[in-house]
C-alpha cells in the first residue's frame, strides 16, 4: 500500500502504459517541455522522447481528430485538452468522428482514442470551470470516466487507455493535490461499475470527484443527526451503473444527485428519468438534485461558490429529504 | 504517362461515369435513395490522381461521386448494397453511399462533415510516420472543405510535423449554390500552402498528365519524409450538388455547353492512338455488362434487419 496523488496518479498511469506499448501517444498544449500546465504530465518527454511525447498547437479540431485517425491506423494515442470546456471547441472531433467514426462505416474501425479533460473552477471564468460531462453522456458511441479518488485515477486511466473504445475521461483539477491509499496489485473494477462509498439506509447519495468529496463530508455530518446516507460514486457516466443505483434506492427510498455540471438536462435528470422508469413503487421520497443552477460559472469567488453545491447545501437538502 | 496507364485511367472514369448514371436512373425509379452527390466531371481528375499513388496508400475521399472507390477496385455490388440498405455492402446499413469503407484496398471512409476528413487524415499520416511505414495518406476534399478551420489547424500540424499526407483540392468553383467567388478572398486554394510553408500546386482537372505528375511530385517528397503539400486540382462540376439539384442559382446554366472532361480525355486517347473508337465501343459493352451484373445482384440481396441499427457503436 502506497500513498500518491490524484495527479501523481495519472502520471503514473500514462507512464506505465507508455512502457507496455510502444503504440501509446501523449499530446496536448504544453504537455511536453513544461509538462502540463498543472503539472501532470512532467517527466514524460524525457523518459519517452519527443516522438511519444509532444506539445501541439492551440489546434482542438487537429488535436482531437488527428487522435481519431491515428487511433484507426493503430496508435493508443492520449489528447489532452488543457481545459475540459474545450470539449465544445473540439466538439465535431468528439462527439461526430470519435463517437461514430466506427459506427458510420458499419464497425470497420475501433478508435481507441483517450481525451484528457481537466475540469472543475478555479476561478478562471465562464469557459475554463466547468464539469461538463453531461454532454459526453448524452452522445452515442463515448465512454466517460470520472475517477474520484487517487486509486481510481489510476485504474480507470489504464483501463481507458487499454479500451478499444474512445474514452473521455475527466480529471477535477481541485483533486490532483488530493493524496488517497493505492495496491499496486489490488484488482480494480471495470468501467461501467460503480463504487458504494458509504452504506447507509436512508437516502441515496450520488456524486463523483469534488462533490463526491462534499457529499461524504455532509453525510459525516448527517450522521451526527441519526441520518443514515448512503453515498455511490458511478467512477464513469458511460456505461452507467444503474443496477447498483437501483438496488441502493429500493433499499433507501430516496435520491439525491449531487452534479458540478448545468441542472437542465445534466446527469441528475437523467438519474431522475430512470428511477422514473424502473425504480418508482420504491420511491417514497422526492427526487432532489443538486447542480449548477443553469448560469455560467463567473470569476470572483462569490459567484463561484453561490452556484457549486456546497456540502450545508447538501446536508439541508439531504435533511428535507429525510425528515420530509 | 504510357498508355496502358491513361487507358486505365479512361475506362475507370468511364465506369465511374456510367454508374453513377445508372445509380441516378435507379433513384428515379424509386429503387435507391436519391443521396448520391455526383461526381460527373471530377472522375478524371480523381483517378489521374489515384494513379500516382501506391494500392496501399489509405485514402480519406470526399463525397463528390464515386470513381476513388472504382480506381481502387470496391466491387459496384456491394457499393449498391450499401445505397440501397441491402446485405452486401460495406457499412452495414450505416453510411450508405456516403461512407464507403474498403480497407484491403486502403478506403478508409469519409468524413459527414465537409472539412471533418482534414484532421482524420492528419492523424492517420501521424500514425503511418510513428510506424516508419512508406505509406503516406491522401485526402481529398472541395474547394468548399476548405474554408473550414479544419483546414487550417491541419495543414499547419501537418507541416509542422512533416507528415506523410496530400492535401488533395477539388475545386469545382460551388459549395452547393454558393460560387467560390462569393465564399473565398483568393482565386487558387493552393495560395495557402505559402502560409504554411509547404509545396501548393494548381492543376488542370481535365489533363491526367498533369495531374498524375504533381501528384508523383508530391507523392515522393511525402514518401521522403520532407512533409505534405497542397494540391489544387480544378474540376468541372456537370451536374448538381445531389442527384435532383434543380440548381437555378447556377445563372444561364445550360448543362449542354459545358465541356464534359470526360468526352475531351476520349477524343485525346484516340487522336493519340491509345484508344480507338471501336475500343471505346468494346469497353462500353464491357461495363454495361460489369454494372447489369451488380444490379442484378443488389437486387437479389436481402434487406438489412432493423436490428443492425444497434451494431457497430462499439468495438
Amino acid at each position: 500500500m502506497r500513498t500518491i496523488t490524484y495527479a501523481q496518479a495519472i502520471n503514473e498511469a500514462i507512464a506505465e502504459e507508455m512502457a507496455r506499448d510502444d503504440d501509446v501517444i501523449l499530446y496536448g498544449q504544453d504537455v511536453a517541455r513544461l509538462g502540463g500546465i498543472f503539472q501532470v504530465t512532467t517527466g514524460l518527454l524525457d523518459r519517452f522522447g519527443p516522438e511519444r511525447v509532444f506539445d501541439s498547437p492551440i489546434s482542438e479540431n487537429v488535436m482531437v481528430g488527428a487522435g481519431v485517425g491515428a487511433a484507426v491506423m493503430g496508435l493508443r494515442p492520449i489528447v489532452e485538452l488543457q481545459f475540459a470546456d474545450f470539449l465544445i471547441t473540439a466538439g465535431d472531433e468528439i462527439f461526430l468522428k470519435a463517437g461514430m467514426w466506427r459506427f458510420m462505416h458499419g464497425g470497420a474501425f475501433k478508435v481507441p482514442l483517450v481525451v484528457r479533460l481537466p475540469s472543475g473552477s478555479t476561478g478562471a471564468g465562464p469557459e475554463h470551470s466547468t464539469c461538463p460531462e453531461a454532454y459526453v453522456m448524452h452522445s452515442p458511441g463515448l465512454r466517460c470516466a470520472v475517477p474520484s479518488t487517487p486509486a481510481d485515477a489510476k485504474s480507470l486511466l489504464v483501463q481507458a487507455i487499454r479500451d478499444d473504445n474512445p474514452v473521455m475521461y475527466f480529471e477535477h483539477r481541485l483533486l490532483y493535490q488530493t493524496r488517497g491509499d493505492i495496491e499496486d496489485d489490488a484488482a480494480s473494477l471495470p468501467l461501467g461499475k460503480a463504487a458504494i462509498r458509504r452504506s447507509g439506509s436512508a437516502v441515496t447519495i450520488i456524486a463523483w470527484q469534488l462533490m463526491l468529496q462534499r457529499a461524504l463530508q455532509a453525510a459525516d455530518m448527517l450522521a451526527d443527526e441519526g441520518i443514515d446516507v448512503e453515498v455511490i460514486d458511478p467512477r464513469t457516466l458511460n456505461p452507467f451503473d444503474w443496477d447498483t443505483v437501483i438496488d441502493s434506492v429500493k433499499k433507501t427510498g430516496a435520491c439525491v444527485v449531487v452534479e458540478e455540471g448545468y441542472r437542465s438536462l445534466g446527469v441528475g435528470a437523467e438519474v431522475a428519468a430512470v428511477l422514473m422508469e424502473r425504480a418508482l413503487p420504491w420511491l417514497d421520497k422526492p427526487f432532489r438534485r443538486l447542480a449548477i443552477p443553469d448560469v455560467p460559472l463567473g470569476s470572483a469567488d462569490a459567484l463561484v461558490s453561490e452556484v457549486i453545491p456546497s456540502t450545508d447545501a447538501i446536508v439541508r437538502t439531504v435533511r428535507e429529504v429525510a425528515r420530509g | 504517362m504510357d498508355a496502358q496507364r491513361l487507358a486505365g485511367i479512361y475506362r475507370s472514369a468511364l465506369l465511374s461515369r456510367r454508374f453513377e448514371e445508372r445509380l441516378l436512373k435507379l433513384s428515379m425509379e424509386g429503387f435507391l435513395p436519391p443521396m448520391l452527390h455526383p461526381g460527373a466531371g471530377h472522375e478524371i481528375g480523381q483517378l489521374a490522381a489515384i494513379e500516382a499513388l501506391r494500392p496501399d496508400d489509405p485514402i480519406i475521399y470526399s463525397h463528390r461521386g464515386l470513381a476513388y472507390m472504382v480506381g481502387r477496385g470496391v466491387p459496384l455490388a456491394a457499393m449498391l448494397c450499401d445505397i440501397s440498405g441491402r446485405f452486401g455492402g460495406t457499412n452495414n446499413g450505416k453510411g450508405g453511399i456516403m461512407h464507403v469503407v474498403d480497407t484491403a484496398r486502403g478506403i478508409y471512409g469519409e468524413s459527414g462533415t465537409l472539412g471533418g476528413g482534414l484532421v482524420v487524415a492528419t492523424g492517420m499520416a501521424m500514425a503511418l510516420k510513428k510506424k516508419k511505414s512508406s505509406s503516406i495518406v491522401a485526402h481529398f476534399f472541395g474547394d468548399g472543405g476548405s474554408n473550414r478551420g479544419t483546414f487550417h489547424e491541419s495543414l499547419n500540424w501537418a507541416a509542422v510535423l512533416k507528415l506523410p499526407v496530400l492535401f488533395i483540392c477539388e475545386n469545382n468553383g460551388w459549395a452547393v449554390s454558393v460560387p467560390t467567388s462569393a465564399s473565398t478572398a483568393v482565386e487558387d486554394i493552393a495560395d495557402r500552402a505559402a502560409g504554411y510553408g509547404i509545396p501548393g500546386h494548381v492543376v488542370d482537372g481535365c489533363d491526367a498528365e498533369a495531374v498524375y505528375k504533381v501528384m508523383q511530385e508530391a507523392a515522393d517528397r511525402a514518401r521522403s519524409g520532407l512533409g505534405p503539400s497542397l494540391i489544387e486540382i480544378k474540376m468541372v462540376r456537370l451536374l448538381g450538388h445531389y442527384a435532383t439539384d434543380p440548381q437555378a442559382y447556377r445563372e444561364g446554366f445550360d448543362a449542354g455547353t459545358l465541356s464534359d472532361p470526360l468526352t475531351a480525355f476520349a477524343a485525346g486517347l484516340i487522336a493519340s492512338d491509345v484508344l480507338s473508337d471501336a475500343a471505346i465501343q468494346a469497353l462500353e459493352a464491357e461495363i454495361a455488362a460489369e454494372i447489369d451484373a451488380a444490379v442484378a445482384v443488389a437486387k437479389a440481396a436481402a434487406p438489412l434487419p432493423a436490428e443492425l441499427a444497434y451494431t457497430d457503436l462499439y468495438a
